[in-house]
């Protein structure tokens, strides 16, 4: 059987006065059905635009430019305007970045819900209410009933992307594509809308692919993960992999920007300088202006996501693959770093060290 | 930066549940001021005539760059007309910047824009500026850069058109990279 999504060699510019923005530059991964897999990368890193491609929702000036996005082994980059609509909503949904996207203030949250399940599962208009009121009651929505025709104004941002999780959910999708579900909310609200969208997945069974800039978002959500810096991906594992044994300098200052509970250092700083400007990317790997590891010959080739096992070039089925010189050539000064895992298992923190001078 | 969602580049339907909304914040505006001058001005100036408005202009700080050191240069494109004028391009990218004569300095093709006209507009007497820089390093392949050779290198800039050379749409300048 084809897997649930496959994206090819998907490359995304948009053409701006300024120049040719390359948001997303020959990426390529796959999900599973039923797997949770996870997108991480900092601001501007083309995270959402991959996600909008998806769901072609890209418009001009914004260009697919090449690729191919096979859902169920179809190529959603090949099909009509009416086919692509009724992928949406039915066979994939999105859960945008913020709430006002995804809702509409002029008509009430149950109605829109309702309306998208009699359209796309041909329910009668009762048939409908009733189904919405009960995915409102399961995703924590209380007195969902007499709360199904209050306006979006009327929920608080929680119950707002509950209703959204609802909404994504309505017509039973294979997958949901999740963009920063839960980035405006607070972390106890945060932490409970990740648990019920993670069980409300298995549940149904839906895929998910979860975006976020938080690594302990992922940890708790998915089951694997792909690292994007300036458009690429840097490194693809397991969650477990990437957490005790990550292969990119990238993500390892990712990592130490996990907050944690009682410490009070301003973890945010450690990866110093900032995402590149996508119209003009460094010569060599993007990350060479930023990278603690840093060599001549980063600036002057660009390291190809490289399975850290073998060697060679990854594909879809690589376990483990990073894009660094370490895994290809191989750096003359190495990778030095180190993993601490304290307390919790979920706890893994690294930290780039000079030398062996730490501790 | 730009973000896709605060941006026009995103596929918007307010029919169409899974689809973001229509924004209802205030870009109309902006949207009435531009498109009826741009289409004023494709009726008034004829066709042949209308690169004669705009000039072309490269710039860098300084004429000698030692090895390694990145070299910053500023392009200009200014309307001179009092009126709005807009050239159209062969594809939506609207110019570019070459190091003897190679795309951003690349011997290899970077980009394979889609096959549709664009047009690069500008306002009345509008002057844009664009600051790039060039790292001295020439890409050779898909994932290769070697660094120029010290000596005489050429900057150029021009609009996407099928003949900006011939008609003035296009600039170049001289650099001497020295040990
Ligand atoms: N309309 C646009 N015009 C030009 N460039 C754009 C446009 N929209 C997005 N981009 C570019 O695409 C890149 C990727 O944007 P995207 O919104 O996907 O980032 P992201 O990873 O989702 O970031 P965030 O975490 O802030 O949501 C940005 O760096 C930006 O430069
Ligand atoms: S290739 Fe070089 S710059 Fe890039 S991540 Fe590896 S060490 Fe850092
Ligand atoms: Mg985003």
């Amino acid at each position: 059987m084809a897997p649930l999504l496959e994206v090819k060699d998907l490359t995304v510019r948009f053409y701006t006065q300024e120049g040719v923005v390359t948001a997303v530059d020959g990426l390529s991964y796959r999900i599973e059905s039923g797997e949770k897999f996870g997108v991480v990368g900092e601001s501007g890193a083309g995270k959402s635009v991959t996600a909008l491609s998806v769901l072609r929702l890209i418009d001009s000036p914004g260009q697919i430019e090449s690729g191919e996005i096979l859902f169920k082994g179809e190529d959603l980059l090949e099909m009509s305007e009416s086919e692509i609509r009724s992928i949406r909503g039915n066979e994939i949904a999105m859960i945008f970045q913020d709430a006002q996207t995804a809702l509409n203030p002029v008509y009430s949250v149950g109605g829109q819900i309702a309306e998208a399940i009699e359209h796309h599962l041909d329910y009668t208009p009762e048939e409908a209410r009733d189904r919405t009121i009960q995915l409102l009651d399961r995703v924590g929505i209380p007195e969902a009933e007499a709360r199904f025709s209050d306006y979006p104004h009327e929920f608080s941002g929680g119950m707002q992307q509950r209703a959204i999780i609802a909404m994504a959910l309505s017509c039973d999708p294979d997958l949901i594509v999740a963009d920063e579900p839960t980035t405006a909310l607070d972390v106890t609200i945060e932490a409970q809308i990740l648990d019920e969208l993670r069980e409300l997945a298995d549940e149904f069974d839906t895929a998910i692919q979860l975006i976020t800039h938080d690594l302990g978002v992922i940890a708790e959500v998915c089951d694997r993960v792909m690292v994007m810096y300036a458009g690429k991906p840097v490194e693809k594992a397991s969650v477990e992999e990437l957490y005790y044994d990550p292969k990119h300098p990238y993500t390892v200052g990712l990592m130490s920007s996990i907050p944690r509970v009682g410490d009070g250092r301003d973890r945010l700083q450690t990866i110093p300088g900032t995402m590149p400007d996508l119209v003009e990317l460094p010569s060599g790997c993007s990350f060479h202006p930023r990278c603690p590891f840093a060599e001549e010959q980063c600036t002057r080739t660009e390291p190809a996501l490289t399975d850290v096992e073998t060697g060679r070039e990854a594909t879809l089925d690589t376990e483990h693959a990073a894009a660094c010189i370490e895994y290809t050539e191989g750096l003359s000064q190495g990778l030095t770093y180190s993993v601490e895992v304290d307390g919790p298992a979920d706890d893994a923190v690294s930290q780039y060290v000079e030398g062996d001078s730490r501790e | 930066m730009r973000r896709i969602y605060e941006s026009d580049a995103i596929h918007r339907d307010d029919d169409e549940a899974h689809v973001p909304n229509e924004r209802r914040r205030n870009t109309t505006l902006q949207a009435m001021r531009s498109v009826p001058s741009s289409t004023l001005s494709d009726l008034l100036v004829p066709r042949r005539l209308r690169h004669r408005f705009v000039t072309v202009d490269v710039q860098t700080p300084e004429q000698e760059y030692a090895v390694g050191e990145p070299i910053p240069f500023a392009v200009t494109i200014r309307n001179r007309m009092p009126f709005p004028v807009s050239i159209p391009t062969v594809s939506p990218l609207l110019w570019e910047w070459t190091v003897d004569g190679n795309v951003e300095a690349s011997e290899v093709p970077l980009r394979d824009p889609p096959e549709e006209a664009g047009s690069f507009a500008f306002d009345r007497g509008e002057r844009k500026e664009f600051r790039k820089r060039w790292d001295q390093l020439v890409r050779v392949s898909d994932s290769e850069w070697t660094p120029a050779a010290p000596g005489t290198h050429t900057i150029g800039a021009a609009i996407n058109t099928a003949d900006a050379e011939r008609t003035g749409l296009s600039a170049e300048t001289t650099v001497e990279i020295v040990r």
